[in-house]
């Protein structure tokens, strides 16, 4: 009863993830909110799934509703109707507390900018992460995660001492280090020149690959989004069809 | 993780990239301007306590007709206090000359239990500290003494059965009480040679006294265990009810004191408000993120809580330090003026500052704190799905309110209290609803102006919460500054001039009027000063409008006096004085007229000697009793006062050079009696003296305190204004544009705190000239011009000064940190 636009399958590496257990999936989502002109539909009857370790892009244009599509999926927030179900468990029925644990045990970020809290330094700010998870040994953890960025020369460095580059790749070591399923970036590359975007799209495929991480992005970068399994195009908050690059087809 | 060591690692953490010292350093500064000013106003405080207890030569007295039971006297050792005991009675005392009634005092070693006993050895020599009491077979006695008794130091005084030798000249004795009026001299002898005189026999009107000292927490307990063994005829009695001068002149001077401490806790509670907000606000990013990370709601409110509680204390423990070393400074600033003896510092007080600063900052930072549980991790994506909440319930008045209590309770002056915390309650919601309109008024005004004004008007009304907060701060800042200015120039002013250099230091009662005309010449001759002459007569009240007297109205004899012209002292509240020459008129002390109930138009009558005589009261005066001024309830036109039997009664000053001449003077006309009041006026104008230069350095210290909160208040947008001051000048707006802006913004804000602060100030200020302190307070316009363009310069030169960075550093540079 998958009534989202067809999505395929691209790469034959992948091929073997379909039969990966589903880690996401949306069933009709939609999401609206008071506004002072009357109620405002932001997104509308939107489906999708995912599987564990499945990369997955959704691009288009600005205000389309991409980010609130992610803040859903990642369950930072309930849809009006619809429903959300992560890591086998639906997320209508959680209040915000469980959700919380959801993230916790399950869930990484990556931000456009960064969300770096400037008052710590690039170890805590990892470490913040892995303790609010409870996983130990934090420190550990994060000073591999942190080597594995490249960045062990930086880590008593504050966010504003460190590149725009740098701090995304604080960023992602912070959500690689808990080793969660799946991750949710938000225009990763988004503050970045084309350079560093390329060399953080690189560290957020090779970790994704490394860790067996499913992965959502969502992206105006049509390179970026190329480099995912499955591309899905948001428009007016409906997801209209095959993703503009490439052609998608029922397969899940 | 939980939330103690979540919320110790957000601590640490943060604490090094000082992003928690705002909050810390607003703190801070109200813990230790409170501190400073509360722990120096306890001391000034209680070191006038002591000076009290000099009016009593005790901390407490327990009096009694008959002797006292000996358990009082063991109940106080018990709670480790020292006694002594003492007997007063009026007798009659024969010299080998001449025979006077004296007014005797019996006393132990160890009398005075506070203050000292001045003596000297011949009338007019500089008198020294004794640091005994007149031995067995010996009395001290007061000089007018010697002239009643016609004799001089080292003769014999008889006393009931004993003769004793008069050793030395009594000058001052700490409780000598009574004011002026104590008619017969004081004769100071040992209690066993007036227990073994005779003169304690039945029905005698000797009145014991114990006096008890030490420990003031001792004292208090034991007139808690005292107070249900005393039988009808014995009472305690207190410094307060000892002596209405230096009582009166106590009072005032804890009321300046109070006024400092009550202005530093409004600065302190806009001190902590300003940093609980900023606190508040900087936390939405960090709870967004830890809730994306799966913080849960209850370990992130657990958390900050607790950071908000580490904050706090570590901001007390500085602050009290800082207060600590504040208050030692002020003593220092002052060692060189103050004779009063100040006690050491008290812990109490501190605990009581750091729990009102505890419990502010619950009051303040807490609710809205609580309302982030509500931050939508969304905000991490959207900011603008963060619609903010309201701070909910009012629960969070009652931490507030339990603040507040604290001075107020310590301070134990509810009036004073009720007007100044309530004053400035009043002006706050003033404040802020003046600038929620003027919000709404600059943001239609926005919309149909250019350049500077738009960016500076709708810079005001676009961050309306923060505007609003800041202009309440700003007023209630300037309101403290101003109110301490009218307090410190005015009323302070008032004060001492209440009491000027040669304020009459000698009554004589007991003139005869055929000697008046010559005793005051005399006078005049030895350089008196300040001198007033008046008749006095003693007449019973009998008829009302032809009506006897209500019962229970005060009908007993009383003091009258006349004159053709309104006196020194008295001020006309109600009807007119008469002109010289009028004839049939009276008029009233406002006290005596309430208590017996007349007004204005009642006929009196009274009786004097036998003679009758009616007059229409035709005024009410109120009368400053402490004026040392000679003073009468009642009035009348001297055409039936001279009627009447009568003497004269006299007040003057006398010049220090003059001791001997007056004595030889007082010794030609032994009826008339001199007393010498110079002790107790240099006590009352030691008080005054004192605590007047006390409140000054206190009230400057104040002053910086109010300074530094007003710069916090105008720094709490200057981040915000920064970025947008450096967009503008990114999109190719001239320096003069930002500058216009930030000109308009300040002074629009300048210009309603100032206004309000002003109001505020004033009225509180008349308030409590009239209510409290009865002086005569009208605020001028000097004030509300210097005090708007002061506040005004003031804010917009201080918000200007600080913005100056804005403009001299890159916009790029600006828009890059954020």
């Amino acid at each position: 009863m998958d009534s989202a636009p067809a999505v395929s399958i691209q790469q034959a590496t992948a091929r073997s993830r379909a039969e990966q257990p589903e880690i996401l999936s949306a069933k009709q989502v939609g999401f609206a909110v008071d506004a002072p002109g009357g109620r405002l539909t932001i997104l509308n009857d939107i489906s999708l799934k995912l599987n564990a370790g499945q990369t997955l892009a959704i691009v288009g244009a600005s205000g389309s509703g991409k980010t609130t599509l992610l803040g859903l999926l990642a369950g930072l927030e309930t849809p009006t109707t619809g429903q959300v179900e992560l890591a086998g468990t639906n997320l209508n029925q959680m209040d915000e507390n469980q959700r919380a644990a959801l993230r916790r045990a399950q869930v990484g970020f990556v931000f456009q900018s960064f969300h770096l809290l400037p008052s710590l330094t690039a170890l805590e700010n990892v470490m913040l992460a892995l303790e609010i998870a409870r996983i130990e040994p934090a420190r550990e953890r994060a000073l591999t995660a942190l080597d594995q960025v490249g960045l062990s020369h930086r880590l008593k460095h504050y966010p504003r001492q460190l590149s725009g580059g740098e701090q995304q790749r604080v960023a992602i070591a912070r959500a690689f280090a808990g080793n969660p399923k799946i991750l949710f970036a938000d225009e990763p590359t988004g503050n970045l020149d084309r350079t560093t975007g390329i060399a953080i799209a690189d560290l957020l495929f090779t970790l994704n690959e490394e860790h067996g991480t499913a992965l959502v992005l969502v992206t105006h970068d049509l390179k970026l989004a190329e480099r995912c399994e499955r591309v899905v195009t948001m428009e007016d908050g409906h997801l209209t069809g095959p993703g503009t690059l490439i052609s998608t087809s029922d397969s899940a | 993780m939980n939330s103690i060591s979540l919320s110790a690692r957000l601590l640490f953490r943060q604490s090094r990239s000082g992003s928690l010292w705002m909050l810390i350093a607003g703190l801070m500064i109200a813990t230790a301007a409170m501190s400073a000013v509360s722990l120096f106003t306890d001391r000034v405080g209680r070191a006038l306590e002591m000076q009290a207890g000099e009016t009593l030569a005790a901390d407490l007295v327990v009096a009694g007709r008959a002797a006292l039971p000996a358990e009082f006297r063991t109940l106080a050792s018990e709670n480790g206090l020292r006694t002594t005991s003492m007997i007063t009675l009026n007798s009659v005392l024969f010299s080998d000359q001449n025979s006077s009634l004296f007014d005797v005092k019996a006393v132990e070693t160890g009398y005075p239990l506070r203050g000292t006993l001045m003596t000297t050895q011949n009338p007019g020599a500089e008198a020294e500290a004794a640091r005994d009491t007149p031995a067995p077979g010996t009395a001290w006695i007061e000089p007018r003494g010697l002239r009643a008794l016609d004799m001089q130091v080292g003769q014999s005084v008889f006393m009931g059965e004993h003769e004793l030798i008069v050793e030395r000249l009594l000058t001052y004795e700490p409780d000598r009480g009574g004011g002026p009026f104590m008619l017969s001299p004081r004769l100071l002898v040992n209690l066993e040679d007036l227990q073994t005189s005779g003169l304690l026999g039945p029905g005698t009107r000797a009145q014991s006294r114990l006096l008890v000292a030490g420990d003031e927490a001792a004292v208090a307990t034991f007139a808690r265990q005292i107070e249900p063994l005393l039988e009808s005829r014995q009472r305690i009695v207190t410094a307060t009810e000892a002596d209405n001068q230096t009582g009166a002149a106590l009072e005032q001077a804890r009321r300046f004191l109070a006024v400092a401490a009550l202005t530093a806790v409004i600065l302190a509670a806009v001190a902590v408000l300003l940093s609980a907000m900023r606190f508040t606000e900087s936390q939405r990013d960090l709870i967004a993120i830890l809730k994306a990370f799966g913080a849960s709601s209850g370990e992130i409110m657990r958390a900050l809580t607790l950071l908000l509680l580490w904050l706090v204390l570590i901001a007390i423990l500085m602050g009290a330090v800082l207060g600590w070393l504040g208050q030692h400074l002020i003593g220092q600033i002052l060692s060189g003026q103050m004779t009063l003896p100040l006690p050491g510092p008290r812990l109490s007080v501190m605990l009581g500052t750091g729990v009102f600063t505890l419990l502010l900052a619950t009051g303040f930072a807490l609710p809205p704190l609580m309302a982030l549980r509500r931050v939508p991790p969304m905000r991490i994506l959207n900011r603008s799905l963060d619609t903010k909440t309201g701070i909910g319930t009012l629960g969070w008045l009652l931490p507030i309110a339990a603040a507040l209590a604290i001075p107020v309770i310590e301070l134990n002056d509810y009036r004073l209290a009720l007007l100044m915390l309530g004053g400035s309650a009043v002006l706050a919601l003033s404040l802020a609803l003046a600038a929620w309109l003027a919000m709404i008024v600059t943001r239609r005004l926005a919309s149909r102006t250019r350049g500077a004004w738009r960016f500076g008007l709708a810079g005001l009304s676009r961050r309306q919460g923060a505007s609003i907060v800041q202009i309440t701060a700003l007023g209630l800042g300037l309101m403290s500054l101003l109110l301490l200015m009218i307090v410190r120039g005015e009323l302070i002013g008032q004060w001492q001039a209440s009491l000027p250099e040669n304020t009459p230091d000698h009554f004589v009662v007991n003139l005869q009027p055929a000697q008046a005309p010559a005793f005051s010449a005399g006078l005049e001759n030895l350089g008196a000063q300040n001198m007033q002459i008046r008749p006095m007569a003693n007449a019973n009240l009998i008829e009302i409008s032809g009506e006897r007297p209500p019962e229970g109205a005060f009908t007993g004899q009383v003091n009258v006096s006349w004159i053709d012209a309104l006196p020194p002292a008295n001020e006309v509240i109600e009807g007119e004085f008469w002109h010289s020459g009028a004839s049939g008129e009276i008029s009233l002390s406002e006290r005596w007229a309430e208590r017996v109930g007349v007004q204005l138009g009642d006929e009196m009558t009274f009786d004097a000697g036998g003679q009758q005589f009616s007059a229409t009261v035709t005024s009410i005066r109120r009368v400053e009793w402490n004026s040392f001024n000679v003073n009468f309830f009642i009035l009348l036109t001297p055409e039936a006062g001279e009627q009447l039997p009568h003497q004269f009664i006299a007040s003057f000053y006398r010049p220090d050079t003059a001791a001997a001449e007056l004595d030889q003077l007082a010794r030609q006309y032994p009826n008339a009696s001199v007393l010498d009041v110079g002790a107790l006026i240099e006590r009352v104008f030691d008080i005054i003296t004192q605590v007047s230069r006390a409140a000054q350095v206190v009230f400057a210290f104040t002053l910086v305190a109010g300074l530094i909160v007003l710069l916090a208040a105008l720094e709490a947008t200057r981040d915000q204004r920064r970025v947008e001051s450096a967009l503008i000048r990114t999109l190719g707006a001239g320096n003069r544009t930002v500058q216009g802006g930030l000109l308009i913004e300040y002074s629009i804000m300048a210009t309603i705190a100032a206004t309000l602060a002003i109001l505020g100030a004033a009225a509180i200020g008349w308030l409590l000239a009239e209510q409290l302190f009865n002086f005569d307070y009208r605020p001028g316009l000097s004030l509300i011009v210097s005090g708007f363009a002061a506040s005004v310069v003031l804010v917009v030169g201080a918000g200007w000064l600080g913005n100056r960075s804005v403009l001299k550093t890159p916009p790029v540079r600006i828009l890059r940190a954020g």
